[in-house]
């Protein structure tokens, strides 16, 4: 056993016993962690990350076996008794998981949770536990940690509960952390402090680190070497950079490429897509398993299956990511062209002076507060912000499922600020909505015919069933569903082909506007560029404005002709995509734009960290609503006076108070 | 399909239950006609004849009447009530959680008042009250005044399921695709919860049978000579020790009749509900 070795896997598999037969969630996993060395596991969903995790700690379902070796420090852990675990959870090994929210109590208040961890691993007194839980707090530079310990979990923000877990799971100064994607429920600006914050307990208290994640770009950011898994089983592992500079295994390869980043745009290139979807695996398949959805795959690929060591420390199970037998397809230009940017139409909608405020124990929350902006047919206007900026409800007013309490939206000319009830049927079927969920915007109970064909017959009066089927038909086709899918339920679709259904009802009654709310918020990576693919050729094929909301700068990046950035139902910039992503900026989109993760292990950026949370939006703001988090706040004018609009072309303009030659010129990178 | 055998290798309970409803279902339909007496007869010779004898499979009761001809010709009458008010206490319930669910609001609050009102009063005391208006007892009173009473349950169930399922996006999408509410609620959302519905509509089954027993019992049920499983009962208590089969016989079939639908009730809420 080499001294540094903190984790050995050797072979672990887990299997689950099932109705439908046996299914392998993670097989023949073999890694090894050094000490202070942190490694990354990317992987779709389904890939196993999470049951790999569960695995070390022991602490599968009742179904669930394990078999192989789990050496912690030269121990067998899956040869430990309960209790002798125990000593080992919590304590020498702890665990981070998704969502804050849940894993606290909410009935007891923080310092009681974190005092449990040093009252039963340390037998600490009740006194030396609160002062090693105060002191935790002051690891993590939480201010006022005095007064953090008598709260209770709901009276403080995500991303500060996210923090409590990590100290929680510090408490006991652990040899190893697990971490289970503990920033995807976050926002971007939070998840960036919070991974900030990870590197930084990393170096200090040379603690082991695996970190999953299904972002490669979020692994990037915390580990120096990083593990694909796929089907259960680690298909590459290596450095991040020989990872990202030369994937060997066709799968990585895919992957890393199905990401949008930072310069990709709809009229250069398409996104690479993973044709298929993430299996089950039963107990008999064997070789590769990414056989099935593999471009590259040769006759011998389920056979031959094995690590190789493609270059020092970076493993591979197959090398054939550039094979020049066969076409590399990874990289396609768009069918468009470049001439697809700003296609400008005529005026299609204005929105003038919105605001939508709900009234909620007794306290007004204005959700959108005066957005006045304009969209011209043939355009996509991506809205990006933080949860809570009101973009979603925005999109809401344009469909009619919520009325504004003031101001007026034109549509084409006509007055559209009334709810769906009002509207009449030309409108809407003129205007469609595509949910974030397609699991609960499909009707389970219907087949994807039905739900295509109901909405053809009440907005475009087509009687006959023929006539719908057909339309139906030709319309699957286009978003790649072939006829087996017409009486197919929704619940039998994978969520890729659920969202593209929902694209096809979206398309099947010829709308001027589609109000698409994160589409692709709840899809895996291969999935969203497969579906990303779809919204830009069909946009640009039908001539519809869209207006794209998404949380994702990458993705808006991609698909948008002009980007607004919205903070607490505010505009803080609007532009042309180009004038919004390149400097000069906002501070907030300045912000944002440090915050996103990059998939390129290389482009280092400084991140700008942006300390708290929005403020509460049920307080009548008077200055400027980002002025409480601003890294550039110019002085009190902030606080009592709203920003000026300032104008730096035609289409450009953003709201702030610094004078726009001090605006920051420089990029992020 | 394969699932529910699957279910049914697990639960070996509920094809008891299955079996023994079909055995009830097939006496009250087939079972008079099979047998040699009528329910009212007076066997003069054979009163209180013990099970067997004389011709009588389960005996006579004190007027020497067959208890078995009884069981079965009470059947008919119990089991078309309890059917009957299932379907409508059901239909009924439905409309009203429904539009109560959907609506929210004031339509909400006003429904709530009065099924509380309703909820306070003891179903069987309510069902008492409403025969005091309808008068007597007949297959059609009883199935209305029954109904009346369990249409405040099933309408909370309908209520629960239209709150959960018209929060989901499909509904919005209906909505904005100019679908009228009526459609929304029977053709969208109907279906999303019809397993929960069913799975009440077997309880209420049951729940009818033990309610029409009890009022029998109590003497408000059908009114003799009719043959009613609750009347036996009471009317044959004050010969029990002589002649226990009396009693025995007709408490047996209001039991199993109860529990197979129960037993089956659990079976269909495992199938339609944990399915989804």
């Amino acid at each position: 056993m080499i001294p540094d070795t903190i984790l050995k896997l050797r072979c672990l598999g887990v299997s689950y016993r099932t109705y439908y037969g046996t299914v392998v969630a993670v097989r023949d996993v073999s890694l090894t962690l050094g000490e202070n060395e942190s490694v990354g596991i990317i992987g779709e969903s389904g890939s196993g990350k999470s049951t790999l995790a569960y695995a070390i700690m022991d602490y599968l379902a009742a179904n669930g076996t394990s078999t192989g070796e789990v050496l912690f420090k030269g121990e067998n852990l899956l040869e430990k008794s309960r209790k002798e675990m125990r000593e080992y959870r919590g304590n020498r090994i702890a665990m981070v998981y998704q969502n804050p929210y849940s894993s606290l109590n909410p009935s007891l208040t923080i310092g009681r949770q974190l005092d449990e961890v040093s009252l039963f691993h340390r037998n600490s007194s009740k006194d030396e536990a609160r002062a090693a839980s105060i002191e935790v707090l002051k690891d993590l530079y939480l201010g006022d940690a005095e007064g953090l310990v008598r709260r209770y979990p709901h009276q403080i923000s995500g991303g500060m509960q996210q923090r409590i877990c990590i100290a929680m799971a510090l408490l006991c100064r652990p040899d190893l952390m697990i971490m289970d994607e503990p920033t995807t429920a976050l926002d971007v600006t939070t998840e960036a402090v919070i991974l900030d914050l990870v590197k930084d307990l990393r170096d200090r208290f040379k603690m082991s680190l695996i970190y999953i994640s299904h972002d490669i770009g979020i692994v990037n950011k915390v580990s120096d070497r990083i593990a694909v898994m796929y089907r259960g089983e680690i298909v590459e592992i290596g450095p991040k950079k020989g990872i990202f500079d030369r994937p060997e295994h066709p799968y990585t390869r895919a992957l890393i490429n199905c990401i949008p980043r930072s310069g990709l745009v709809k009229e250069q290139v398409r996104l690479n897509t993973i044709p298929g979807y993430v299996r089950k695996r039963s107990a008999e398949e064997h070789g590769c398993p990414f056989v099935d959805r593999c471009g590259k795959r040769t006759s011998g690929c389920v056979e031959r299956y094995g690590m190789i060591e493609q270059s020092p420390g970076h493993f591979a199970a197959c090398d054939r990511a550039y094979a020049k037998d066969v076409p590399d397809e990874s990289i396609i230009p768009t069918a468009a062209g470049p001439e697809a940017a700003c296609q400008e139409g005529e005026l299609l909608l204005k929105i003038e002076d919105l605001y939508k405020a709900f009234r909620s124990r007794g306290k007004t929350v204005r959700a959108v507060d005066g957005v006045s902006v304009t969209l011209h047919r043939n355009n996509v206007l991506g809205v990006v912000g933080e949860s809570g900026c009101g973009k979603s409800t925005m999109g809401y007013t344009l469909s009619g499922l919520l009325t504004p309490t003031k101001g007026r939206l034109l549509f084409d000319g006509v007055d559209i600020s009334i709810s769906w009830k009002k509207r009449s049927k030309e409108i809407l079927r003129e205007i469609q909505h595509i949910f974030q969920n397609p699991g609960r915007s499909l009707n389970p109970s219907f087949n994807i015919e039905t739900i295509i064909g109901r909405p053809m017959k009440r907005l475009l009066g087509i009687k006959s069933r023929a006539e719908r089927r057909k339309r139906i038909e030709e319309i699957l086709r286009k978003v790649d569903l072939g006829k087996e899918y017409l009486l197919r339920k929704a619940t039998q679709l994978s969520g890729g082909e659920m969202q593209r259904a929902a694209v096809a009802r979206a398309f099947a009654i010829a709308p001027d506007l589609i109000i698409c709310d994160e589409p692709t918020s709840a899809l895996d990576v291969s999935v969203q560029s497969s579906v990303l693919n779809l919204l830009s050729d069909l946009q640009y094929e039908s001539a519809v404005a869209y207006i794209f909301i998404s949380h994702d700068l990458h993705v808006i990046n991609y698909i948008s002709d002009y980007i607004m950035v919205m903070y607490l139902g505010r505009i803080c910039e609007y532009g042309k995509r180009d004038e919004v992503i390149s400097p000069p900026y906002h501070p907030y989109t300045e912000a944002l734009l440090s915050a996103v993760p990059e998939v390129d292990p290389s482009l280092m950026k400084r991140t700008i960290r942006l300390e708290g949370s929005p403020p509460n939006p049920t307080k009548k703001i008077i200055g400027c609503p980002f002025a409480g988090r601003c890294h550039k706040k110019v002085g009190s004018i902030c606080d009592t006076t709203p920003p000026p609009k300032v104008d730096f072309s035609e289409s450009h303009f953003l709201y702030c108070h610094i004078p726009p030659d001090k605006l920051s010129t420089n990029g992020i990178t | 399909m394969k699932r529910v055998l699957f279910l049914f290798k697990q639960r070996p309970l509920a094809l008891v239950g299955i079996v023994v409803i079909l055995f009830w279902f097939f006496a009250a339909l087939f079972g008079p006609s099979l047998l040699s007496f009528t329910y009212s007869a007076l066997d003069t010779d054979y009163q209180m004849t013990r099970p067997g004898e004389g011709g009588h499979l389960l005996g006579t009761d004190a007027l020497g009447r067959d208890i078995l001809t009884r069981i079965l010709h009470g059947s008919r009458s119990i089991l078309t009530v309890a059917l009957l008010t299932s379907l409508f206490s059901t239909l009924a319930g439905v409309i009203i959680g429904f539009s109560a669910g959907y609506f929210g609001g004031r339509v909400d609050a006003v429904f709530l008042r009065i099924m509380d009102i309703l909820m306070a009063i003891p179903p069987l005391v309510l069902a008492m009250v409403i025969l005091g208006i309808l008068g007597d007892s007949t297959i059609v009173s009883l199935t209305i005044m029954v109904s009346i009473a369990y249409i405040p349950a099933t309408a909370r169930v309908a209520r629960g399921a239209m709150l959960t399922c018209k929060n989901y996006e499909y509904v919005d999408a209906a909505r904005i695709m100019g679908e009228s509410n009526f459609s929304i609620m029977f053709v969208e959302i109907l279906p999303n919860t019809i397993g929960s519905i069913i799975v009440e509509a077997t309880a209420r089954f049951a729940y009818s049978i033990m309610m029409v027993a009890s009022l029998g019992f109590l003497g408000v049920g059908l009114q003799p000579p009719t043959p009613d499983w609750g009347m036996m009962v009471i009317e044959n208590k004050s010969i029990m020790m002589n002649a226990p089969w009396a009693v025995l016989y007709p408490a047996l079939a209001i039991a199993s009749l109860v529990i197979a639908i129960s037993l089956f009730s659990d079976f269909v809420s495992k199938v339609l509900i944990h399915d989804s």
